[in-house]
């Protein structure tokens, strides 16, 4: 089990460096060495899960080595096997391992293919370490490690100005999260004596009750510290306010897209929050941050979204929008619901964002859907997959999408949390609009781009392109009603999540089945909403101009909001940046030269100096002065001990 | 204590000053003897600090190798070597950043190559003499005496502003100096002895404990240096060749923090706790302040010089939350400790870590004479290797976890949430902070479209550019990935500092 898991992890690294040292030159074992790194991850990790599903086994954890021993403190990076790393390890590996296939077409012409997969692999890596993680530490490892690799991977393409701003503030913004990540991670160990979870949750109960002072007020230790690792969680998983890094970070390849917003990085923050449920569990006030959080960033991006024209960044929005959902779930505590929905979300997100991606390709480089159209005979298949992931998207009663989203939903009707509850559905409102947006509007209407029908025997792309797009279209139809039961309502989590209890609560009191569940959904407020979007696309997409210009110059002061993204464009683009360099200017400019170096050390030179250019005065070196000066103190002298 | 009859440490301090006579006979034109001759007595001292290393004892913190002579037995000074664990490290970083720099500084072209190599190898015996020393006499005499070499190094070959620096740099270290001397003065009449550790028993009262605190604070304080007696570094750093950088920020900087550990902590440890409300906001002000000034940096050298200033802040703060932890009734000796360690780790990742910073910034501007950031952009289009080389060490810079730049302030991250969540919360700003000034610098210097005719026609890294390189990112991975290798050294050493001034209060 321990030599499974730890091959897991290296697989890829293995991958990585054997490609940033290159023994072969040909492009195609860059992409074998790419491949089959992470696909050795990806069948142990089913094989895992399959194992685990079968038996859920207790947690289990190994010390892989020793980081550091400092006195009688030892830091150690470990691994951890139980369900939740497991199901994690089989979303990250399986996702990755699509894009992998996929990036090999995509990448094909660019001129540092090999760079790329360099990046994919150590992204993979790094989530992997994320995802085993035993402790603290290696947590945050594996998290900045994340940051770095889609540092380098959204600015992959190093001459385009937009990437490399994009990359530097993705950095960045991830950074100011990191710092309540590791105040949290530095409090564990100030408080419980260790970086381990096991040890942590152990020591749960004991600091209950500890407060810590900081300029005099008190906190309570444990929501000190689900607040400060939330911040970490809420920058890598985007949530408002930390989340305008997601949007820009479009700007690198398509499918580091997918495998940012669908697999890794993002879903880091969700999954943190999960594995260190009992902390969560004791640290209300701070559940009910992230709850309102949540809510919010699910209703207010996914307006955002409905504004947009570039593809990629629509399903960005729509990301951040669900992320919101699966924080707003952590944040009633049905942690597992998050997982369930980030798992269902990591398929069709994929999937969507590599159909994006062969849209792309297709229309050479255009991104703007409203200079699309036609594309539906052009590239059949790019069509039917993305129309499943859109419907799972958008949660049509049977797909994955629908089982995690509306649970998370019908949660917050069950719970009596009335006001965010609504705020939800109306979510789905949007969600239909947006995504019937992209589909009308891509696949529909006037082939404006003029691209050519491929020939009969010719497909649309190249094999490593389209088989993906069909695979990841499977379980983005089907996974969530088959994993619904034995995933959310068997026990699978017990080990690892504590909200067994509630889910088995919520099961028998509401769902009873997932028949049931299906049934019982038309009639909820979701499914009017579906309905209302469905048929509002249909008028303002398809029908067209009277209905969409009344609604867009009626709400015109709205639109412009919203493309400002409630002016967050504004203050992380131009405010901030541009303010911080002046304040710095100041500081150097005043400060540092005026103050210190004018002032007080060349100032004191120049004293020094104007001193003794005045004594220097004296010391002229003639020989008449001297006797002049030695007469005149004669006298005076004289004149004072002299008794006349 | 074991006291070892083979001088080695004599051996390891004396064999690169004579290689730096031997230079100075030679004709400057003959490069390659010249060169031949430094790596040798570069290289001798290298192998002998791994020698010693390898048989050093890592598991006691008693002294080791002493060297024990009269030297002015009428004022009963001592030629007093040896070394613990704290020195050994030390000594290692000044023997491998020498060799380095001398097997770099022939990429570049210059004048007098016999008396540019001969100053340096004159800077590592006298640095590795500090780190040895332990009569207070003599570390006072190669504390002071390392200050020529660099001066005449700058003084030079250094660049058009160099006699202001260079004057600034020395009256300015001197100055310090100065005190620190009468401090060492007071410190021996009182033990009868100039042996540092007979001022350890001493027991003096706490307003003495301060003037003396205070004159040690300013002498290492300006050689580390503090905030707001840093405006030395920057002018000395730009001015400085690529190689006296290299040695300047890498190692001549850890001495202040070296001294401080071995003079403040266990001399003045009253004084210390009385005054650590005022040390610590100093070294935040450090961290905060002069980071935000180095993202105002127009100059490629300036801006890494301010990021030392900063980096440094956190070696400050490492110590002196050991006066806070220990004066605290709450005290926990293993975070202090913790702290302490944290403060030595940075010392060292921040020695290799600058010193790759300004050989890279040595190799662009050997190329495009100029260091102005806004002159150069996409570099990596035309030197892809060299970038990635840059990126990572400005990666380490920002203290990315897997290098050397994330152990040290991680460490001392955790003794000042112990002391003071406060402090924390302010210490780590620097995760933004340093990511901002080092990622943007590489956004602007390495990333884009190169436009400009010079970064074009840049030829790429030669073979004595990139070796250094490459060993410096060896270490930093390896201190990154297993910081236990060098705690082993440290931890007895550091135990035992903190057990023996814990004992005092």
């Amino acid at each position: 089990m321990y030599w499974s898991a730890l091959i897991i992890i290296i697989s890829p690294l293995v991958g990585s460096l054997l490609l940033l040292f290159k023994p072969f030159k040909t492009k195609i074992s860059t992409s074998i060495i790419g491949s089959i790194s992470i696909a050795i991850s990806m069948f142990l990790s089913l094989l895992f899960l399959i194992t685990f599903l079968d038996n859920p086994e207790p947690v289990n954890t190994f010390t892989v080595y020793t980081w550091l021993e400092s006195s009688r403190y030892i830091f150690e990076l470990g691994i951890m096997i139980d369900s939740l790393s497991v199901f994690m390890s089989f979303v990250v590996t399986a996702i990755s391992f699509f894009v992998h296939i996929y990036s090999i077409g995509y990448m094909d012409k660019d001129e540092s293919y090999n760079r790329f997969f360099i990046y994919t692999n150590f992204f993979t890596f790094s989530m992997l370490l994320i995802v085993f993680s035993n402790n603290f530490l290696q947590l945050f490892i594996g998290w900045e490690l994340v940051g770095l690799s889609s540092y380098l991977l959204i600015g992959f393409w190093h001459k385009k100005e937009s990437a490399i701003k994009a990359n530097l503030k993705a950095f960045i913004v991830n950074r100011i999260g990191d710092i309540g990540l590791i105040l949290g991670v530095c409090l564990v160990f100030v408080s419980s004596q260790s970086l381990d979870y096991v040890n942590f949750f152990n020591s749960l109960s004991y600091l209950d009750n500890k407060s810590i002072n900081i300029l005099n007020f008190n906190f309570q230790v444990l929501p000190l510290i689900a607040l400060l690792l939330f911040i970490g969680a809420a920058a890598k998983s985007a949530q408002i306010p930390l989340h305008f890094w997601l949007p820009d970070s479009m700007e690198g390849p398509t499918p580091i897209s997918a495998l940012i917003h669908a697999a890794t990085m993002v879903t880091a923050g969700i999954f943190m929050v999960a594995r260190l449920s009992p902390l969560y569990d004791q640290s209300f006030y701070v559940l009910d941050i992230i709850l309102i959080i949540g809510c919010f960033t699910a209703f207010s991006m996914g307006l955002v979204a409905l504004v947009q024209n570039d593809i990629k960044r629509i399903i960005a929005y729509s990301t951040i929008s669900q992320l919101g959902y699966m924080t707003a779930a952590l944040g009633a505590s049905y942690y597992s619901f998050a997982i369930f929905h980030l798992m269902t979300h990591a398929f069709f997100k994929a999937l969507l964002f590599l159909c994006a991606g062969s849209i792309i390709l297709k229309c050479h480089h255009e991104q703007d859907i409203s200079k699309m159209g036609g594309l539906r005979k052009v590239m059949p298949i790019t069509f039917i997959t993305f129309t499943i992931a859109g419907l799972s998207l958008i949660g049509l009663p049977m797909t994955s999408g629908f089982f995690s989203k509306d649970i998370i939903i019908e949660m917050f009707n069950y719970e009596g949390h009335t006001g965010l509850y609504y705020m939800l559905v109306s979510g789905i409102f949007f969600t239909t609009l947006y995504t019937s947006k992209i589909f009308f509007k891509v696949f529909f209407g006037p082939n404006q781009l003029d691209i050519k029908e491929s020939e009969e025997n010719e497909r649309e792309h190249e094999d490593t392109i389209i088989y993906p797009l069909i695979i990841l279209a499977v379980p983005s139809a089907f996974i969530g009603w088959v994993l619904f039961n034995p995933i959310l309502f068997s026990g699978f989590f017990a080990s690892s999540i504590t909200d067994v209890v509630r889910t088995e609560t919520f099961y028998l009191e509401y769902i009873f089945s997932p028949v049931n569940f299906i049934g019982h959904y038309f009639f909820t407020l979701s499914f009017l909403m579906l309905l209302l979007g469905g048929i509002f696309s249909y008028l303002m997409y398809v029908k067209n101009t009277a209905l969409t210009k009344m609604i867009k110059d009626s709400l015109r002061p709205i639109n412009n909001i919203l493309l400002n993204e409630y002016g967050f464009t504004y203050l992380s683009n131009i405010l901030i940046p541009k303010y911080s360099r002046k304040f710095a200017n100041i500081l150097w400019v005043k400060s540092d030269i005026k103050v210190i170096d004018d002032f007080f050390i060349n100032g004191t030179a120049k004293i020094i100096f104007l001193i003794s250019s005045t004594i220097r005065v004296i010391q002229s070196g003639y020989l008449y002065h001297y006797a002049f000066t030695m007469i005149l103190g004669l006298v005076l002298f004289l004149f004072l001990f002299y008794n006349f | 204590m074991s006291t070892n009859y083979f001088p080695l440490l004599s051996l390891l301090i004396w064999t690169p000053i004579l290689g730096g006579f031997l230079l100075l006979f030679i004709n400057e034109k003959k490069i390659s003897l010249i060169k031949t001759i430094g790596i040798i007595f570069t290289s001798i001292p290298l192998l002998l600090s791994l020698f010693i290393i390898y048989i050093f004892d890592s598991s006691s913190y008693s002294l080791q190798f002493i060297e024990n002579r009269k030297w002015i037995e009428n004022l009963n000074i001592n030629y007093f070597l040896a070394i613990d664990g704290i020195s050994i490290l030390f000594i290692l970083l000044t023997t491998i950043i020498s060799s380095i720099i001398i097997f770099f500084s022939f990429s570049e072209e210059r004048s007098q190559n016999n008396k540019f190599i001969s100053l340096f190898l004159f800077i590592e015996g006298l640095l590795l003499g500090v780190f040895c020393a332990l009569d207070s006499i003599l570390f006072y005499i190669f504390f002071e005496s390392m200050l020529i070499p660099l001066f005449l190094i700058i003084g030079i070959w250094g660049g058009p502003n160099r006699v202001y620096a260079t004057i600034k740099f020395f009256i300015y270290t001197l100055f310090g100096s100065v005190l620190m001397l009468v401090a060492i003065l007071y410190l021996a009449f009182k033990a009868n002895s100039f042996l540092i550790f007979d001022f350890y028993n001493l027991n003096i009262d706490l307003n003495t404990q301060i003037f003396l605190f205070l004159a040690f604070l300013i002498a290492f304080g300006i050689k580390i240096p503090m905030w707001p007696v840093h405006t030395w570094l920057p002018d000395a750093h730009v001015e400085a060749p690529s190689s006296g950088s290299v040695i300047l920020a890498a190692v001549l900087l850890k001495v202040g923090g070296y001294a401080m550990i071995r003079f403040l902590l266990p001399i003045t440890t009253d004084a210390g706790i009385y005054l650590h409300d005022f040390l610590i906001p100093l070294s935040l002000i450090a961290i905060i302040y002069i980071s935000l000034v180095a993202i105002a940096q127009q100059d490629m050298k300036k801006l890494i010089a301010y990021s030392s200033v900063a980096h440094m802040g956190f070696v400050t703060l490492g110590i002196f939350l050991v006066f806070n932890l220990v004066g605290n009734n709450q005290f926990n000796h293993d975070i202090a400790d913790i702290g302490l360690q944290g403060a030595i780790v940075q010392m060292i990742s921040h020695g290799l870590i600058s010193a790759a910073l300004f050989i890279c910034i040595g190799i662009i501007y050997s190329r495009t004479k100029t260091r102005m950031i806004d002159d150069q952009s996409g570099i990596g289009q035309v030197m892809p290797v060299f970038s990635a080389l840059m990126i990572f060490f400005l990666l380490a810079n920002s203290g990315l976890p897997g290098t050397s730049g994330f152990v040290g302030e991680f460490m001392v991250l955790i003794a000042s949430v112990q002391s003071n969540i406060f402090y924390a919360i302010l210490a780590s700003l620097t995760l933004v902070l340093a990511a901002s000034y080092s990622l943007w610098l590489g956004k602007r210097v390495l990333f884009g479209v190169a436009t400009n005719k010079i970064v074009l026609s840049m030829k790429a890294l030669r073979n004595d550019e990139l070796w250094p390189l490459l060993t410096l990112l060896i270490l930093v991975l390896i201190i990154g990935i297993k910081p236990e290798l060098v705690l082993n050294i440290i931890n007895e050493s550091t135990n035992h500092i903190i057990y023996s001034i814990t004992d005092k209060t």
